[in-house]
């Protein structure tokens, strides 16, 4: 009886300790920012309210805990039995708290040119949260971000339309072999809920020299003057036509290495 | 090790979506212990199978929960004895038809507020039909989890003897282990946490206490946020490996046809598991390349049935219960959504 006793204080003790782990993890993701890598800034709050909730979901179970042990009351509390027998008895809190120490030792990753590639590197930007509104052609053609860019070309798909203009963008890099050697593809992904579905989008830039240069996923700002160039399908999935198009291109005049932004993705 | 690294990376992310909502969905359930009226509503429900399950499907505006909310919430109300079609509805309707995932599908396509109302529509006439079917078995305890037909049999034989007083001993006199949850009553006898809900709704036992309300409370939201937890991880572990692992481009090249398109996200819903309060968002990055018919698919089979929602059912229902789901839905959804690409 005594055994069972501590059996039940033991997995108590465990699950306290994944409630605890759980809120200290949610909490120190929107403590460090590292939300930002891993899902959009709407659901920011929720995290954190979560990560509340469950930090007074522990306390109450410490003190609950410490009362009936305490008072000695036979707080029989083996209720796993009848709600799961899915994992057995310990498991699904030993999941929980090994997942929630993983996830306070490893730092989420900023996802990469290879996912992007993964992902498919398509030629158009596929219709995210916010519809282009034509207004963001008012914009001065310098100061549109990476992502606004893409946007009015996908509203204004005729490239020659912004030949001349002068831009001035940030992203990273991704290396796409079907492109001639002092092109890049410079991506940035955007989030419409969590990194589940980081879709990246991006604009051609033509280097003035070679792109060994410039590794895949380091993050450039390029000053540059668009044109368009004839040049080979990007999506390289086997049912597009392997026919050439003419594409925008920005080419750069200046090219600098900047460090992983903190918030590298757009919304 | 990249692959491993953003794997793990989108397992979080997947994690931290889901976490609140989650968490809001196990404190709605476990808030039921609050509302002991529960009982008398379930008795109040209409006999009419037909009924039942429009009752079931729109139980969803109440609590506004979505797949990985929605399964304590029908499992609590199949434990209070709710009709299976009542509660079988309920699961398919409820994560679709409620105000929070409305409003976020009408964010995400307010430029096309037909995908809205017809992924309301197709919804609910899927969940009522479904329902309908299953309301045909009348005894539900075949299709539930060995466990959970035991405590409706309990339940059964409690309906049963409802004119006879009860005896306070029966329950332990099968075991001196059993599995539940205790709390103490008064003279120092140990009370099972259903039974004394069910009973207690009905006037039969002694009422129990504030204090022991909230204890009940806390100890439910621990273990079914361990339970749920546990397996929420598991899925979403699955879901991020076949999502680095497996080239989305397999899964997509198959989505050009009207019929192919269809199959493809109904299949990528499954795979992704995405929560139904963010899932219009997701599929509106398939918007330019994949069929209208196909979008709906995805966002009304999707909160159904997905591989995280599977790993949950399968704490209510038995496997062979959940695949005769799945088919159905998975056949409707096809039909519904093929006519509506044939048509328009």
């Amino acid at each position: 009886m005594n055994n069972i006793k501590n059996q039940e204080l033991w997995l108590n003790i465990l699950d306290i300790i994944a409630i605890l782990l759980w809120s200290l993890l949610l909490f120190k993701y929107w403590f460090t920012q590292e939300l930002n890598l891993l899902i959009h800034p709407n659901y920011f709050i929720l995290v954190l309210v979560s990560s509340v909730i469950l930090f007074l979901l522990s306390i109450a179970k410490i003190i609950q805990l410490f009362i009936y042990h305490k008072k000695n009351f036979n707080q029989n509390n083996s209720g796993n039995n009848q709600h799961s027998n899915l994992l057995p008895k310990g498991w699904a809190s030993s999941l929980l708290t090994f997942v929630a120490i993983l996830g306070l030792t490893i730092k989420p990753m900023v996802l990469s040119s290879q996912t992007a590639m993964q992902r498919g590197v398509i030629d158009s930007l596929p219709p995210t949260t916010l519809e282009t509104q034509s207004f963001l052609n008012q914009t001065s053609p310098e100061k549109r971000s990476l992502i606004e860019w893409v946007r009015t070309l996908n509203a204004y798909p005729e490239p020659d339309t912004y030949t001349g203009q002068k831009a001035n963008i940030t992203g990273f890099v991704v290396h796409l072999d079907q492109l001639p050697d002092n092109y890049i593809y410079l991506s940035r992904f955007v989030l419409t809920c969590c990194a589940v579905d980081a879709y990246p989008v991006g604009i051609l830039v033509e280097l003035p020299k070679s792109r060994s240069n410039f590794p895949a996923d380091s993050w450039l700002e390029i000053q540059g003057v668009m044109k368009t160039a004839t040049l080979p399908h990007l999506d390289s999935s086997p049912q597009t036509e392997r026919k050439d198009k003419r594409h925008l291109v920005l080419k750069a005049t200046d090219v600098k290495i900047i460090p992983t932004p903190n918030n590298p993705y757009a919304y | 090790m990249t692959q491993i690294y953003s794997a793990f990376t989108i397992f979080t992310s997947l994690l931290v979506e889901a976490m609140p909502f989650l968490l809001i969905g196990v404190l709605l359930s476990s808030s039921l212990i609050f509302f002991m009226d529960e009982s008398t509503l379930i008795t109040k429900l209409p006999k009419n199978p037909f009924l039942g399950a429009i009752i079931g499907s729109i139980f969803g505006f109440f609590f506004p929960v979505c797949e990985c909310g929605n399964v304590p919430v029908a499992r609590r109300f199949v434990l209070k004895g709710l009709p299976t079609s009542v509660a079988v509805s309920f699961l398919l309707a409820a994560p679709t038809v409620n105000p929070i995932v409305l409003w976020s599908t009408y964010v995400a396509f307010h430029g096309q507020p037909h995908i809205v109302w017809l992924r309301m529509l197709f919804s609910l006439t899927i969940a009522i039909t479904i329902g309908c079917i299953f309301s045909f078995q009348s005894d539900p305890r075949p299709l539930l989890k060995p466990i959970l037909a035991k405590r409706l049999t309990l339940l059964m034989e409690l309906n049963e003897t409802e004119k006879i007083p009860i005896q306070e001993t029966k329950v332990p006199e099968y075991s001196l282990l059993q599995s539940g949850s205790f709390i103490l009553g008064s003279e120092g006898k140990t009370i099972k946490m259903d039974d004394n809900l069910l009973k207690n709704s009905e006037g039969k036992n002694q009422t129990i206490s504030g204090w022991q309300k909230w204890n009940l409370f806390i100890n439910n939201v621990q273990i079914e946020l361990r339970e749920l937890g546990g397996v929420l991880i598991l899925g979403s572990a699955i879901a991020a490996s076949i999502q680095v692992f497996v080239p989305r481009e397999i899964i997509l090249n198959l989505g050009q046809g009207t019929i192919t398109s269809i199959i493809a996200m109904m299949i990528l819903a499954v795979v992704v598991s995405i929560c139904s309060t963010v899932d219009s968002f997701f599929v509106l990055s398939f918007a330019s390349t994949f069929t209208t018919g196909s979008l709906i698919a995805f966002l009304v089979f999707g909160p159904m049935i997905d591989i995280k929602g599977i790993g949950l059912m399968l704490s209510i229902f038995k496997p062979r219960m959940i695949l005769y789901l799945t088919a159905i839905a998975a056949q409707l959804t096809f039909i519904f959504t093929l006519s509506y690409s044939y048509f328009f």
